[in-house]
C-alpha cells in the first residue's frame, strides 16, 4: 500500500502564539480510514488543514517540516492546486456553497479545473448519487436540512475526485439523525471508491467503528496511529461501551454496542444496588399548562404541561422540529404563547443553540460582569463561582472569540448564569463540544441543581440525560410523549444510552464502577 | 414544497428584458405608461420568481420611499408660477449653503410634476427588483466575460450573506434578552448585537474563503486576452455613458464620437473574449424557442414605443403645467403591453420535477442499507 498523505517533521506555530503541531510525523495509507481524537484546541483543525496546505498557505504563522499529498508538497502548491487530490469538508454547512443551486455548487470545483463539459456533467451525476442527494440537485442549499446540507458539501469536496477526503468534524452540527447520514455516506465512499479519509470527530459513537485507524493529538502532540479500540481506551470522549470494556478489563475493549453484547455474556456484576431514590423535586420554581404556540401556520406546541421544581436536572429529548426549542423560549418568556399558562416563580435565564450570537466583551471575565451590569449588581463573587465552576478560571483573561467552540459555550453557560437565575434553560449545549468542555458543563449542571436551582437542558444526547438528569421528558410534534424519572423513561427507549442496552439495568458506566467499589 | 431555483427562461433573456422595459420607462415617462410597466413587472416577477426573498416588493418600497424624499426636497425648495397648495414658514439659506430659499409656497404643479417623476423612479426599480427575482444570478455572471468572473463572484456571495446576517441579527437580539432574563436593556445594546453579528459573519467569511481556496478557486487566473477584453468592455461603457451625457448637454458632435468609440470598442472586446480561452461551465442552458419569443417581443415592444416617440408622439411625457390628464395612445401601450408575455407563458412544469424527485429519494432510500 502506498502512503497517500506524508507528514515529515512538521511543526507550526500560528503568528506569535505557542506551538500548534509539534514533530509531526504520519503516514496515510491509500484507501485508510484515519481517526483524528483530541480535545479542542489541541491542535486538530491545524493537523487537517496543513493537509491541503490551508496551513500555512491562509493562515501564515511559522512551518517547519513537509506535508506531501500524492507526491506533491504543499510547500510549492497552494491549496487551490491541490483541489484535485485533496477535498475538505468543515464543521459549518452553511459556510462551504459558493453557489445557490445544488449541483452548480457541485461543479465549482470542476470548473475551476478546467474539466471538459462532459465529463463535468457525468462527474456531477454521479457524485449526487454517492452521496444520495440526486433529488436535491435543482434546491438552494438555504433550504436544506442540516444533515442534507453537509452531505452536499461533501458532494461538492469530492466532485474533483479528490485521493483524500479531510473532514473536519463534519457531524458537530447536526442533529443524530443527519450526523448518521453524514457517516454512512462517507463510509460508503470509502468502501466504494477507496477515497482516503481523514476525519476529526467529538462524537464517536458512530465515528469509531468506522476508522482503520486513529490518531489522538494533544497540545499539538501526536500519538499514533494505533488500532482505534487501543487508542480509545483511556480517551476521555470514547463511546460509553469502550469505556464499560476498559473498567471491566475486556481486551481489546468494543467500539460498539453489538460488540459489547458479545463480550458481556460472560460477565457477571454485583446485583445493583437499590435503586438510588430520586430526590423530590422542592417547589415549583417554572410551570407550562396548556401550553400552545403557532409558529406561522405550523403548531409548534399542542398544549404542553411542564413543571420544573427545586433540584430538578431535567433532560428534554426529541428529534429536530419536536418542540423542545419553543417550549424553551415559551418558558424563558421570549415567546408569544396562543393558549394556555407559564408561571414563572423564579427568575430565568435561557441560553441560545449558537452561544455566539451572546459573546461581544473582550475578555471572558468582561462578559461575566457584563450581565451583572446589565442587571445593576455588582457580585464579583458570583463571577468567581461561575468562572471557577466552569472550569474556565484559566482562560478569564482570554478573548471569548480566541477559544474553541465548547470554551466558548461554556462562557455563554456562566454569561446566562451568572445573573443568578434560579432556573436555567439550556438549548443543545453539548453540541459540537468537545469532552472535557462537556464534561465541566455537566458539573456545573449538577452543582446547580444541588445549590437549590433548577436546569431544563433540550438535547439529542441521551448519554448526557444518562449521566445528568434527574427527570426525562420527551417531546414529539408538539406533544409530550414520555415523562418521568429519567431512569424509566431512558430505559423504555429504543434509542436507550449504550450502558443499558449492555447491561441493564444499569445506565451508566460510574454506576457499574459504583457496584464494582471502585 | 420550496420554490425551485432554476429560473423558468435564461439570463440573457432576462436581461433583455430588462433594459427593455427599462429604456420604455425613459421614453414614456407619463405616469400612465409608468403603470403599465410596473404592472407587467408585478406580474413578470410573480409569476417566474425563484426565491421568496420579495426583491420586487422590497425594491418597488425603496422606490417610493426615495420618490417621497424626492418631492419632499423639490417642493419646498422649487418655486414655479401657479396653483398655491398651502404657505410654509420660509427661510433662506446662507450663501455658503446655496443661498437658496427653503419652505415658502408650495405649489401644485411643483408637487404633481416631480411625483409623476418619482414615480418613474419606482418604476425603474420595480424593473430591477422583478429582474433580480426571476434571474439566476450565477447564470448572470456564467454569460459576463471570463475576466469580469472572479470578481463577479465575490459580489454574488457577498449578497449571499445578507439572509444569514438578518438572522445571526435577530439571534443577537434575543440572546441579548435572554442573558438578564427577558429585561431589556436598551443601553449599549446595539454594541451588544453588532459585534457578535460582525465577529460571527466574519469567521464565517474565513470559512468560506477556505471552503473556495479548497475547490481551486482562482487557480487559473484569467489571460491577458480576457483582462484586455474586460478593459475594453469597461471603457466602452463608459464612453457610452459618456455619449449619452454630452446628448444630454446638447454636444451633439462629441456624443457621435464617444458613441462611435463606445461602440467600436464594445466589438472589440467581444471578439477578444470569444477568442480568449473559454470558461468551462456547467450545464450552460441553450437559449430556447421561448427565450427567443421574450427576446423577440421585449425588442419589438422597445420599437414600438420608440417609433412613438420619433413621431412626436405627445402622450408620452406630461408635464404639470399647464395642468392637464394624462393620455394615453394605442401604439405605445401595445408595445408596453407586450413586456408582460412572459408572465403568460407557463410557469416551470411542475408535475415532472415532483415525480422525478421521488423516484430519487426512492432510489437513495433503497441504496441505503448497503451504506451501513
Amino acid at each position: 500500500m502506498s502512503a497517500v498523505v506524508t507528514f515529515a517533521g512538521v511543526a507550526f506555530a500560528y503568528a506569535d502564539q505557542d506551538p500548534a503541531l509539534v514533530d509531526i510525523d504520519l503516514t496515510v495509507a491509500a484507501g485508510d480510514v484515519l481517526l483524528v481524537v483530541g480535545p479542542s484546541g489541541s491542535g486538530k483543525s491545524t493537523l487537517l488543514r496543513a493537509v491541503n496546505g490551508l496551513v500555512p498557505h491562509a493562515t501564515g504563522g511559522h512551518f517547519r517540516g513537509s506535508v506531501t499529498v500524492a507526491g506533491r508538497s504543499t510547500r510549492d502548491h497552494r491549496p487551490r492546486d491541490l483541489a484535485d487530490s485533496v477535498g475538505f469538508v468543515h464543521q459549518d454547512p452553511e459556510a462551504q456553497f459558493v453557489v445557490d443551486e445544488v449541483e452548480h455548487d457541485i461543479a465549482f470545483a470542476l470548473e475551476n479545473l478546467g474539466m471538459e463539459p462532459a465529463a463535468m456533467r457525468r462527474r456531477v451525476e454521479e457524485v449526487l448519487d454517492a452521496l444520495g442527494i440526486a433529488h436535491l440537485r435543482h434546491r438552494s442549499p438555504t433550504t436544506l436540512s442540516g444533515g442534507e446540507r453537509q452531505r452536499a458539501a461533501v458532494a461538492g469536496a469530492l466532485a474533483a475526485a479528490p485521493d483524500v477526503l479531510v473532514l473536519d468534524e463534519p457531524t458537530s452540527e447536526l442533529d443524530p439523525q443527519g450526523a448518521d447520514d453524514v457517516l454512512a455516506a462517507v463510509t460508503r465512499l470509502n468502501a466504494d471508491l477507496g477515497t482516503t479519509i481523514l476525519l476529526a470527530e467529538h462524537r464517536l459513537e458512530r465515528a469509531a467503528p468506522m476508522a482503520d485507524l486513529a490518531v489522538g493529538i494533544d497540545r499539538g502532540r501526536l500519538r499514533g496511529p494505533e488500532a482505534v479500540p487501543a487508542l480509545l481506551a483511556d480517551y476521555e470522549g470514547a463511546p460509553p461501551v469502550t469505556h464499560l470494556g476498559h473498567l471491566l478489563g475486556w481486551i481489546p475493549p468494543p467500539l460498539t454496542v453489538r460488540d459489547a453484547r458479545r463480550l458481556a455474556r460472560d460477565t457477571v456484576l454485583p446485583e445493583p444496588p437499590d435503586r438510588a431514590e430520586v430526590p423530590t423535586p422542592g417547589d415549583v420554581l417554572v410551570g407550562a399548562r396548556g401550553v400552545r404556540v403557532r409558529l406561522g401556520h405550523h403548531p409548534a406546541l399542542r398544549g404542553v404541561d411542564l413543571e420544573v421544581g427545586r433540584g430538578e436536572v431535567v433532560a428534554m429529548l426529541g428529534r429536530n422540529g419536536s418542540g423542545k426549542t419553543t417550549l424553551l423560549r415559551a418558558l424563558a418568556g421570549l415567546l408569544e404563547i396562543d393558549g394556555g399558562h407559564v408561571d414563572t416563580l423564579a427568575r430565568v435565564a435561557y441560553l441560545p443553540q449558537d452561544p455566539n450570537a451572546l459573546l461581544f466583551a473582550p475578555t471572558v471575565r468582561a462578559e461575566l460582569e457584563h450581565t451583572l451590569h446589565l442587571l445593576a449588581r455588582r457580585d464579583p463573587e458570583a463571577v468567581t463561582t461561575w468562572l471557577d465552576r466552569l472550569g474556565l478560571t484559566d482562560l478569564a483573561d482570554r478573548h471569548p472569540r480566541s477559544l474553541s467552540a465548547g470554551q466558548r459555550q461554556r462562557v455563554a453557560i456562566g454569561a446566562v448564569a451568572v445573573g443568578g437565575a434560579d432556573v436555567l434553560l439550556l438549548d443543545e449545549p453539548t453540541r459540537g463540544i468537545d469532552p472535557p468542555s462537556a464534561g465541566a458543563l455537566e458539573q456545573a449542571v449538577a452543582d446547580h441543581a444541588a445549590g437549590g436551582g433548577a436546569v431544563v437542558l433540550a438535547t439529542h444526547d441521551v448519554e448526557l440525560a444518562a449521566r445528568c438528569a434527574t427527570r426525562a421528558v420527551v417531546l414529539g410534534d408538539g406533544d409530550v410523549v414520555a415523562s418521568g424519572a429519567a431512569r424509566d423513561v431512558l430505559a423504555g427507549s429504543l434509542f436507550a444510552p449504550q450502558v443499558l442496552r449492555v447491561l441493564p439495568p444499569y445506565l451508566t458506566v460510574a454506576e457499574v464502577a459504583g457496584a464494582l467499589g471502585r | 414544497m420550496p420554490l425551485s431555483t432554476v429560473p423558468r427562461f435564461h439570463a440573457v433573456t432576462w436581461l433583455a428584458w430588462a433594459l427593455a422595459a427599462v429604456v420604455i420607462v425613459q421614453l414614456a415617462s407619463s405616469p400612465l405608461y409608468v403603470t403599465l410597466v410596473l404592472a407587467a413587472s408585478a406580474l413578470v416577477a410573480g409569476a417566474h420568481r425563484i426565491s421568496s426573498t420579495g426583491a420586487f416588493r422590497l425594491l418597488v418600497g425603496a422606490g417610493i420611499v426615495m420618490a417621497l424624499i424626492r418631492v419632499a426636497l423639490t417642493a419646498l425648495t422649487t418655486h414655479a408660477v401657479g396653483t398655491v397648495l398651502f404657505t410654509l414658514p420660509e427661510a433662506t439659506l446662507p450663501r455658503l449653503l446655496g443661498g437658496f430659499t427653503v419652505g415658502g409656497t408650495i405649489e401644485k404643479e411643483v408637487v404633481l410634476q416631480s411625483l409623476a417623476e418619482g414615480y418613474a423612479i419606482v418604476a425603474l426599480l420595480g424593473v430591477f427588483g422583478a429582474f433580480n427575482s426571476v434571474v439566476s444570478h450565477h447564470e448572470l455572471l456564467g454569460s459576463a466575460p471570463r475576466a469580469f468572473h472572479e470578481a463577479g463572484l465575490v459580489v454574488t456571495i457577498a449578497a449571499a450573506f445578507v439572509p444569514s446576517t438578518v438572522t445571526s441579527w435577530q439571534g443577537a437580539r434575543e440572546a441579548d434578552r435572554a442573558r438578564t432574563g427577558g429585561i431589556v436593556r436598551r443601553r449599549g445594546r446595539l454594541v451588544r448585537t453588532v459585534v457578535p453579528v460582525l465577529e460571527t459573519g466574519m469567521e464565517r467569511s474565513l470559512r468560506l474563503a477556505d471552503s473556495m481556496d479548497s475547490r481551486g478557486f482562482a487557480r487559473h487566473p484569467p489571460g491577458p486576452a480576457d483582462t484586455a477584453s474586460a478593459w475594453g468592455a469597461l471603457l466602452a461603457l463608459m464612453s457610452l455613458a459618456g455619449s449619452f451625457v454630452a446628448l444630454v448637454g446638447r454636444r451633439s458632435t462629441l456624443a457621435a464620437v464617444l458613441a462611435t468609440t463606445g461602440a467600436v470598442l464594445l466589438v472589440a472586446s467581444v471578439v477578444l473574449a470569444s477568442r480568449a480561452s473559454p470558461r468551462r461551465r456547467y450545464r450552460p442552458r441553450a437559449l430556447t424557442g421561448e427565450d427567443l419569443l421574450i427576446m423577440a417581443t421585449s425588442a419589438l415592444a422597445l420599437t414600438l414605443v420608440a417609433i412613438a416617440a420619433a413621431g412626436g408622439e405627445g402622450s408620452l411625457s406630461w408635464s404639470a403645467s399647464p395642468l392637464r390628464s394624462p393620455d394615453l395612445a394605442p401604439l405605445p401601450a401595445v408595445g408596453i403591453l407586450l413586456l408582460a408575455v412572459p408572465a403568460l407563458l407557463p410557469t416551470r412544469p411542475v408535475p415532472d420535477e415532483e415525480s422525478e424527485a421521488r423516484t430519487t429519494a426512492d432510489n437513495a432510500r433503497t441504496a441505503q442499507p448497503v451504506a451501513s
